[in-house]
C-alpha cells in the first residue's frame, strides 16, 4: 500500500459514503471522544503517542473521490497527522470553551472528498486539567476500532512515561483488511450467508417503529442516560445466570418486547449491531468493519422468558457466524430502499464491557457524544468492566421523538428491564413504570365531580316551576312557554297512563319531529316509562324486530307512520282529537335514578340491532355536565335538528328544558338540507346546535351559512377532520367542540374544544366528561403509555345499564372494570392513542383494520394520510375485492372546493407518509360519500373501482426505459420499480444526484442536449424522455438559456397552480436554489422561478428595478392571468418582489403573499463600494452555498470559481461558458440596479424570514423595511443567508408559507 | 491454581463449559465462533484465565478465534512470566 494509491471502498463503507452524500450538511457521522484527563499529564508523551497512533493507522488518513467506477479512498490523501493543541486557560470559563469548542467541532459536517477525516485536539483547561477530543469520521471507524486506537495511544504514553514496554498493541494490516473484504466478495461464504439472511426474511414481519414517521437520520440526536443502579443490574445477571444465558442476551429479548409493547405487534424486527472482527485481521485494525444484524422477533408474552431468551440468544449466534453480510445489502436483496422501506426498527446495542483508556498517573474519564446515525431510536446499555453497574443511553432521532419522550422511554424501559427480569412470563410485567401507573391511575380520577342523584324527570319538573313563563318551544309558528309546555306534557302523560302505561314500562315513538314527539318523549319519563325511538322511514322488518324484543307497552305515532309498524303492535295515535282526559291530578310518577330513561337501538356486527338501555342517572350526568361545561342556560336556542333514533338527539331533546333554555325544532326534512338549517339558524337565532362532520361539510359548502353566527356548534358521531375544524372558523363565528361516545355510554364521554386556535392533527375526542374514565388498553388490558395505539374502554356513571333483553352479548362488552373494583367497563371497539396531555385520540375502528398480505391495516391512519394532502374535502379508504378473490386498498375522495383529484399527487403525498403496502391501489373521485339514513357514511354504498388504470405506468419507449434506468442507476433502486410519472426528486434524488444524473444522460445522448435545469422543470421519467425525443428531433438552433434551464419563467414542481408561488431569482439571476421549496410545497402549491433575462449574454440591461418589476408580473401574467399572486424573494429577489407586490398594489390587484426570505432594503447597500468582478465571483460562489475561503487564497478567477463549484458538485459548477457569462453580468447589474432603486410602499403583511445565525454586529435587521411595508410576520430561521434555501431551512420555511398560502387560498 | 496448571484441555474444558458443548465437540482447529463463542464469552474467559496469572488480549484472540492459536498465545505467556522454569 502506498501513498497517493486509490483503492475501492469496503462493503461497510460503502452505505456510509452513500448517507453523506446524500446528505452532505449532516454532521451526525462525526463519531466524537472526549476524555477528560485530570493529573499531571506529560503533554510532550501525550502529542507523541497520539501522532504515533494515528500516523499508524492508513485508513484513518484516506481521502475519499468519486472516481471513474465508483468511489475510491487514496491512501495517504492527508498526510502527517497532528495533534492540535488548544489553550483554553486564558478563557473566562475554560470548561465552558472547551464544551463549546467541542460542540461546534461535532456540528460542523465533513466532507470526505477533502476534509480530513480524523482530527484531535488537545485543549488545556488547567496546569493538571486537559480534554482530548476526537473527532473520527464513521466512513473510516467504528466504536470497536476507537478502542484499538485507545489501547494503541494508552500503551505509546505509557511507554514513554514509565519505561514499561508496549505488550502487542500494534495494528493489523489495513491492506490485509481490503483484501479479505475483496475476496469476500462473490466467494461462496458470501453466497452462503446471502442465502441465510434471505431466507431467513423472505416473509419478513412489517417492521413498525416506536414512533411514527420517517426513520432518516436528522442531524443530530437527543440522548438521555440513566444509570440501572445495582439493585436492577443484579435484578439482570441474577436472571440471566440462573437461565443459564449470557446476560447481554436477555436485555437483547426483553428490549425486543419492550419494542414490540409500543409497536403493539408481537412481530418486529430490531437492529443489533455486530463488531465483525472475529477471525479477522480487522481485529486488530481501527477501521469502519461492523455491521447490524437484523434480529427477527416473534415475541410470545406467555412463554417463559428464558425460553424466549434462549431463541433470541441461538439467533444471535446463527447471526454472527453469517454476520460478514451487509445489511445494507440486504436490504437491496429485499428490495427495501427508502426511509419507511426499513429492514430493522430500533437498534439495540449491548456493550458488556468497555476497555478502559488509561495512562499513568491520570485519571481519565471518557464520554461518547456521537457514534454516528440515529435513524430511530437506539438502546444501548452499557456495563462497567466488572458488570456491576449498567447504564442505558437512549439516542433518539429528534424528527421523532421530543426530548421529554425520550426521557420517558428512558424511565420506562429500565421499569420494564427490572420488572420482567423478575417474572417467569413477559405477560405478567405491565409497560407502564411504577411511576407512570401511579400517575395513571390518578388521571382516571380526575374528573370525579358531585353529581346530584336524580332524574330526568325531576330536573325537568324543577325548571318548569321555576321559569313558567319564559319560552321554552318553537315548532314553526307554534310557541310554548314552560308553562304551556308543562301542561302539554300532563296531558299527553295522562294519555299514555289511560293507554295502560306504568312505571317501568316501555314507551315506543314512531313520529315525525315536531312538538308531539318532544311531548312524548317529555311525558314518558315523567311517568317513570322508558322511551324508545322508532323511524318509520327505516325498514319495516327492522322496526317489527325492535318491537318485538322491546314489547313497548304502547306505540305513539301518527295514522300516517303506523303503516310502517308491524300489524297488532298496540298504537297510540296522535292527533286523534282525544284529549278530554281527567284534568284533575298529576298524572306524573317520579321514576328512580337507576330506572331506564331510555331504549335506543344501534345497528350490532352481526346485523341484529342492540337495545342500549340508558338510566336516568346517566343521562343526568351527561346533561348537567354540558349544561354546566359550557354555560347553556336561560336565553340560549338550541336546535333540535338530529333523528330521535340518533342518541345524539337525547340532549337536543331534554337539554333545554332542564337549563331553562328553549327548544328550536327542525321541520322533518331539514337535517338533510343545509340551505334550510342556515335559514333556520338565522330566523332563530339558534345559539346551539349539533352536526355529523360530514353533515357540517355540507353546511359550510352552503353559501348562505358563510359568515352565520352560531355561538356553540358540536360535532360527534364521527372523525372530525382538522381540516374541516379549520374551515369551519374561516366560516362560521361561533365555537366548535368535538365530543365523542357510542350509544353505550349515554350520549357522549368525552370532549375536546376544537377552536381557532387549535392546531391539533388528528382533532383529539379529547378529555373525559365528569365521573368518566376512559382507559387506553392493550389486549391484555394493560394501559398503554402516551402515544401507543390501543382500544379505547370506558368506565363511569355514564355507562348503559346493558342490552335490552342480551346478557350474553352484555357481558361480552360490558366486562369487570380491572382498576376500580366493582365496577364495569364498557368495550368500544374504536382505536385510540393518548396524547401528551393526556387527550385521547380517535384512530378508527377495531374492526376498521384490514390484514392485506398478512399485514395488518388501520384504513383510518390512511385516511388520515390523505387528508395531509390539503386538496380534499373527504377521504375514505376500503379493501375491496379486486375481482380475483384477493382485496385491495381503495381511497374514495372528494375533492375540496376549487381544487381537483390528481390520483398520481395524492399516491404520491400518501406514500410518503404510509408504508407501501398501505397506498391504495385505486383512488376514485365522487361529488359526496354515500350517506346512511342517520347521516353517516354509507360504505355498501360505495362504487366498485376499476383497478386497471390506476397502477403506475411502466416505461414504454425506448427513450423512457433507458431514462427509468439512469434514474435507477442514480438512484441505486431497483430499474422494475420505476414508473413513468415517477419523479427523479421523490424518489430520493437531490441536486447532487441531479448533476450525476445530467452527467448520465449527456453521456448517453450527448453533451449538448440537455441542461441541467430541464432535471428540475421536468423531473419524471416520461417527462425526461419527452424532452430528450424533442431536443433529438429539433434540427433548428435554440438558446443556451433555454438548453440550461435558464429561461425567464421555470416550472419548478407540479403543484396546484390555483395558489402558485413565483419565487425571484437572487443576485445570481438563476432561481434553481428554490426546487426545495418547490418540493416541499407540492402538490398542493405550483411553484415558478423567475429568472433574469440578462443570463442570456446577448440581452440587454434592464434600466430598473422597477422595470425588472413590471417585466416580471408581465411574465406571471401569461401563466397566471387572474388573481392574486404569490411572490417569494431571497436576498436581492426579496428587493424585486417587493417592488412588484408595490406595483400590483398600486394597479389595485388583489393582495397576495409576499415572503422575503432575509432581503434587506437597497439603502443598506448603497454603503458599499461598487463591485469588481473579484465580487461578483464571490457573490457567484455565495450563491452556490459556499464560502470564498473554502478556496484557499490568490485572486479569484473564472476558471478557479468554476472549478471549485464543479469539485464541490454544486449544479452551477455545470454552466457552459456563455452561461457563466451571463450570471457574471447579472450579478453585477442587479448591485448597480439595487444602488439606484428607491422603494415604494407595500399596504399589506409580508412574511419575513430572517437568518438569525448571521448579521450579529451589522445593522441589517427587518425593520429596515418599516417604512416600505404596512407589517412584518418575522420568523427566525436558525441559519446562515447563505444557506436559507438548503434542506436545514427549507424544512422551517416551507411549512410557514404553505400555511400563509392556504388561508389566503380559504378566504 | 497456579499458572503451571494450564493446559490446552483445560482451556478447552473452559470454553466447552461457557457454549455448553462437551469438551470433546471443541476441536484444536474448530472456528470458536462457529461453536458459539462471542465477545462476552471470550471476555469472560480472558477474565478467568487472567485470573490463572495467563492474560491474554481479546484483540488477538479475536483475530484468529481457535483453541490452537489461543494456546499458542497462552504458552508464549507461560513461557514469559516462567523462563527457563
Amino acid at each position: 500500500m502506498t501513498a497517493g494509491q486509490a483503492l475501492p471502498l469496503t462493503q461497510a463503507q460503502e452505505g456510509l459514503w452513500f448517507a453523506q452524500r446524500l446528505d452532505p450538511e449532516n454532521p451526525i457521522l462525526n463519531t466524537g471522544q472526549i476524555v477528560t484527563l485530570r493529573g499531571p499529564l506529560d503533554r510532550a508523551a501525550f502529542t507523541a503517542a497520539v501522532e504515533q497512533a494515528l500516523n499508524e493507522a492508513p485508513a484513518l488518513t484516506v481521502r475519499f473521490s468519486e472516481g471513474p467506477d465508483g468511489a475510491e479512498q487514496i491512501v495517504g490523501g492527508h498526510v502527517f497527522f497532528r495533534l492540535n493543541i488548544v489553550d483554553l486557560t486564558g478563557e473566562a470559563d475554560p470548561l465552558r470553551s472547551a464544551h463549546d469548542f467541542i460542540d461546534r467541532d461535532m456540528a460542523r459536517p465533513r466532507d470526505p472528498t477533502c476534509d480530513p477525516l480524523a482530527t484531535e485536539e488537545l485543549l488545556i483547561l488547567g496546569p493538571e486539567l486537559h480534554v482530548w477530543n476526537q473527532n473520527i469520521h464513521h466512513l473510516v471507524i467504528d466504536g470497536y476500532g476507537t478502542s484499538l486506537l485507545n489501547r494503541r495511544i494508552a500503551a505509546l504514553y505509557n511507554e514513554t512515561v514509565t519505561g514499561v514496554p508496549d505488550a502487542g498493541t500494534a495494528f493489523g494490516s489495513f491492506a490485509e483488511l481490503l483484501a479479505e473484504d475483496a475476496a469476500y466478495r462473490g466467494s461462496e461464504r458470501e453466497a452462503k450467508e446471502r442465502a441465510y439472511w434471505n431466507e431467513l426474511f423472505a416473509d419478513r414481519p412489517q417492521v413498525i417503529g416506536i414512533a411514527q414517521g420517517e426513520a432518516t437520520s436528522a442531524h443530530t440526536f437527543h440522548r438521555f442516560t440513566l444509570d440501572f443502579g445495582p439493585a436492577v443490574t443484579r435484578a439482570v445477571t441474577a436472571r440471566a445466570h440462573a437461565a443459564g444465558l449470557a446476560w447481554p442476551d436477555l436485555v437483547t429479548t426483553i428490549a425486543g418486547a419492550f419494542v414490540a409493547r409500543h409497536a403493539g405487534s408481537a412481530e418486529t424486527v430490531i437492529g443489533v449491531p455486530h463488531m465483525g472482527r472475529f477471525g479477522s485481521v480487522a481485529a486488530r485494525v481501527p477501521a469502519m468493519v461492523m455491521n447490524v444484524l437484523p434480529l427477527r422477533l416473534a415475541i410470545d408474552e406467555d412463554a417463559p422468558l428464558d425460553t424466549l431468551a434462549a431463541g433470541v440468544s441461538r439467533q444471535l449466534t446463527r447471526g454472527r457466524r453469517f454476520g460478514r453480510y451487509r445489511s445494507e445489502q440486504l436490504r437491496r436483496d429485499l428490495g427495501l430502499v427508502g426511509g419507511e422501506r426499513r429492514l430493522y426498527g430500533p437498534l439495540v446495542n449491548i456493550m458488556p464491557f468497555d476497555m478502559p483508556f488509561a495512562l499513568h498517573g491520570i485519571d481519565s474519564d471518557l464520554r461518547v457524544p456521537g457514534a454516528g446515525a440515529v435513524d430511530d431510536i437506539t438502546f444501548t446499555v452499557r456495563a462497567d468492566g466488572a458488570g456491576e453497574t449498567m447504564r442505558l443511553e437512549l439516542d433518539t432521532n429528534p424528527a421523532l421523538y421530543s426530548l421529554e419522550r425520550t426521557r420517558q422511554l428512558g424511565h420506562r424501559f429500565v421499569a420494564f428491564l427490572e420488572a420482567a427480569s423478575g417474572n417467569e412470563r413477559l405477560a405478567d410485567t405491565p409497560t407502564l413504570s411504577p411511576d407512570e401507573a401511579a400517575q395513571w391511575r390518578g388521571v382516571q380520577t380526575a374528573a370525579d365531580h358531585a353529581v346530584e342523584d336524580t332524574t330526568l324527570a325531576a330536573l325537568l319538573a324543577r325548571r318548569a316551576a321555576a321559569q313558567p313563563d319564559a319560552p321554552a318551544l318553537i315548532d314553526g309558528d307554534v310557541r310554548l312557554t314552560y308553562a304551556e309546555l308543562e301542561r302539554e306534557t300532563s296531558r299527553f302523560a295522562r294519555q299514555l297512563r289511560l293507554a295502560g302505561v306504568r312505571h317501568g314500562d316501555v314507551v315506543a315513538v314512531a313520529l315525525p319531529r315536531s312538538r308531539h314527539l318532544v311531548l312524548a318523549l317529555l311525558a314518558s319519563v315523567r311517568i317513570g316509562a322508558a322511551y324508545l325511538p322508532l323511524d318509520p322511514d327505516h325498514p319495516r322488518e327492522r322496526i317489527a324486530r325492535i318491537v318485538e324484543s322491546a314489547r313497548p307497552r304502547v306505540i305513539v305515532t301518527t295514522r300516517e307512520a303506523s303503516a310502517a309498524l308491524p300489524d297488532g303492535a298496540p298504537l297510540l295515535i296522535v292527533g286523534g282529537g282525544d284529549d278530554s282526559s281527567d284534568m284533575s291530578a298529576s298524572p306524573f310518577i317520579d321514576p328512580t335514578p337507576t330506572d331506564a330513561a331510555y331504549i335506543i337501538y344501534t345497528s350490532g356486527s352481526t346485523g341484529a340491532p342492540k337495545g342500549v338501555v340508558i338510566e336516568h342517572r346517566a343521562i343526568v350526568n351527561r346533561l348537567l355536565w354540558m349544561g354546566e361545561h359550557y354555560r347553556i342556560g336561560v336565553g340560549d336556542r338550541i336546535l333540535l335538528k338530529t333523528p330521535a333514533t340518533f342518541d345524539v338527539s337525547v340532549w337536543e331533546f331534554f337539554l333545554p328544558f332542564i337549563t331553562g333554555a328553549a327548544l328550536v325544532i327542525a321541520p322533518p326534512e331539514a337535517h338533510k338540507d343545509p340551505q334550510a338549517l342556515a335559514r333556520l339558524v338565522r330566523a332563530h337565532a339558534v345559539t346551539t346546535m349539533h352536526f355529523v362532520p360530514s353533515m357540517l361539510a355540507l353546511f359550510l359548502d352552503e353559501p348562505q351559512a358563510r359568515g352565520l353566527s352560531i355561538p356553540r356548534v358540536f360535532v360527534s358521531g364521527e372523525e372530525l377532520p382538522a381540516d374541516l375544524r379549520d374551515r369551519f372558523h374561516t366560516l362560521i363565528d361561533g365555537e366548535l367542540h368535538n365530543l365523542y361516545g357510542p350509544t353505550e355510554a349515554a350520549v357522549d364521554v368525552s370532549y375536546w374544544p376544537a377552536s381557532r386556535a387549535d392546531r391539533s392533527r388528528p382533532v383529539p375526542i379529547g378529555h373525559p366528561v365528569w365521573n368518566t374514565r376512559l382507559y387506553v388498553l392493550d389486549a391484555r388490558l394493560r394501559p398503554v403509555p402516551a402515544g401507543v395505539t390501543g382500544e379505547l374502554y370506558l368506565a363511569g356513571r355514564q355507562l348503559a345499564r346493558g342490552y335490552l333483553g342480551q346478557p350474553e352479548l352484555t357481558a361480552e362488552r360490558f366486562v369487570p372494570d380491572p382498576f376500580f373494583a366493582g365496577e364495569r367497563m364498557y368495550r368500544t371497539g374504536d382505536l385510540a392513542r393518548l396524547n401528551d396531555d393526556g387527550a385521547v385520540v380517535y384512530l378508527g375502528r377495531t374492526d376498521h383494520q384490514v390484514k392485506l398480505r398478512g399485514l395488518r391495516i388501520e384504513l383510518g391512519e390512511i385516511e388520515t394520510a390523505l387528508m395531509g394532502a390539503g386538496t380534499l374535502a373527504q377521504a375514505v379508504v376500503d379493501a375491496r375485492d379486486d375481482g380475483t378473490g384477493s382485496k385491495r386498498l381503495v381511497a374514495y375522495v372528494v375533492a375540496k372546493e376549487g381544487s381537483a383529484v390528481d390520483p398520481a399527487e395524492l399516491r404520491a403525498h400518501v406514500a410518503s407518509r404510509v408504508p407501501d403496502y398501505m397506498v391504495p391501489s385505486a383512488f376514485v373521485a365522487l361529488d359526496r360519500l354515500p350517506l346512511s339514513a342517520n347521516g353517516k357514511l354509507d360504505r355498501k354504498a360505495l362504487p366498485a373501482p376499476s383497478f386497471a388504470a390506476t397502477l403506475g405506468r411502466p416505461p414504454e419507449t425506448e427513450t423512457e426505459r433507458r431514462v427509468a434506468a439512469l434514474f435507477a442507476d442514480c438512484l441505486r433502486i431497483e430499474t422494475a420499480t420505476i414508473a413513468a410519472d415517477d419523479d427523479f426528486f421523490a424518489l430520493g434524488g437531490h441536486s447532487l444526484l441531479a448533476a450525476k444524473l445530467l452527467k448520465l444522460l449527456r453521456d448517453t445522448w450527448g453533451q449538448d442536449l440537455l441542461g441541467l435545469g430541464v432535471i428540475f422543470t421536468d423531473p419524471t421519467v416520461a417527462r425526461l424522455a419527452a424532452r430528450i425525443d424533442t431536443a433529438r428531433a429539433a434540427t433548428g438552433a435554440r438558446s443556451v438559456a433555454d438548453d440550461e434551464g435558464l429561461a425567464p419563467l421555470i416550472r419548478l414542481n407540479n403543484g396546484d397552480d390555483a395558489s402558485a408561488l413565483f419565487c425571484i431569482h437572487p443576485a445570481g439571476g438563476i432561481s434553481w436554489c428554490y426546487a426545495g421549496l418547490a418540493r416541499a410545497l407540492a402538490p398542493g402549491h405550483g411553484v415558478y422561478g423567475i429568472q433574469a433575462r440578462g443570463l442570456d449574454a446577448a440581452a440587454a440591461e434592464p434600466e430598473s428595478i422597477d422595470a425588472l418589476a413590471a417585466d416580471y408580473i408581465g411574465l406571471i401574467r401569461q401563466v397566471h392571468p387572474r388573481g392574486p399572486i404569490h411572490l417569494a424573494g431571497w436576498s436581492v429577489g426579496g428587493i424585486i418582489a417587493h417592488a412588484m407586490a408595490v406595483q400590483l398594489a398600486e394597479a389595485g390587484a388583489p393582495t397576495g403573499m409576499l415572503a422575503l426570505l432575509d432581503a434587506y432594503p437597497s439603502d443598506s447597500w448603497r454603503e458599499q463600494t461598487d463591485p469588481s468582478e473579484d465580487v461578483a465571483l464571490k457573490a457567484l460562489v455565495q450563491i452556490a452555498g459556499s464560502d470564498v475561503s473554502e478556496l484557499g487564497g490568490g485572486e479569484l478567477t473564472r476558471e478557479r470559481v468554476m472549478r471549485f463549484l464543479r469539485d464541490i458538485g454544486n449544479p452551477l459548477g455545470l454552466l457552459s461558458d456563455a452561461a457563466l457569462t451571463g450570471v457574471l453580468n447579472v450579478v453585477a447589474a442587479n448591485n448597480r440596479l439595487v444602488r439606484r432603486h428607491r422603494h415604494g410602499r407595500f399596504p399589506g403583511t409580508a412574511l419575513y424570514f430572517r437568518a438569525a445565525l448571521d448579521h450579529a454586529g451589522t445593522s441589517l435587521t427587518p425593520q429596515l423595511w418599516a417604512p416600505y411595508i404596512g407589517a412584518l410576520d418575522i420568523h427566525d430561521v436558525p441559519s446562515l443567508h447563505a444557506h436559507l434555501t438548503g434542506s436545514e431551512a427549507t424544512a422551517l420555511i416551507a411549512p410557514v408559507i404553505a400555511r400563509a398560502l392556504r388561508d389566503r387560498h380559504i378566504i | 491454581m497456579t499458572a503451571s496448571a494450564f493446559t490446552i484441555d483445560g482451556m478447552r474444558a473452559d470454553i466447552a463449559r461457557i457454549i455448553g458443548e462437551d469438551p470433546a465437540e471443541v476441536g484444536d482447529d474448530d472456528s470458536l465462533i462457529d461453536l458459539g463463542l462471542d465477545s462476552i464469552r471470550v471476555m469472560t474467559l480472558i477474565q478467568r484465565w487472567g485470573e490463572q496469572g495467563v492474560k491474554l488480549d481479546f484483540a488477538q484472540l479475536a483475530e484468529k478465534p481457535t483453541l490452537a492459536h489461543w494456546w499458542s498465545l497462552a504458552r508464549r505467556q507461560l513461557a514469559g512470566n516462567h523462563p527457563a522454569g
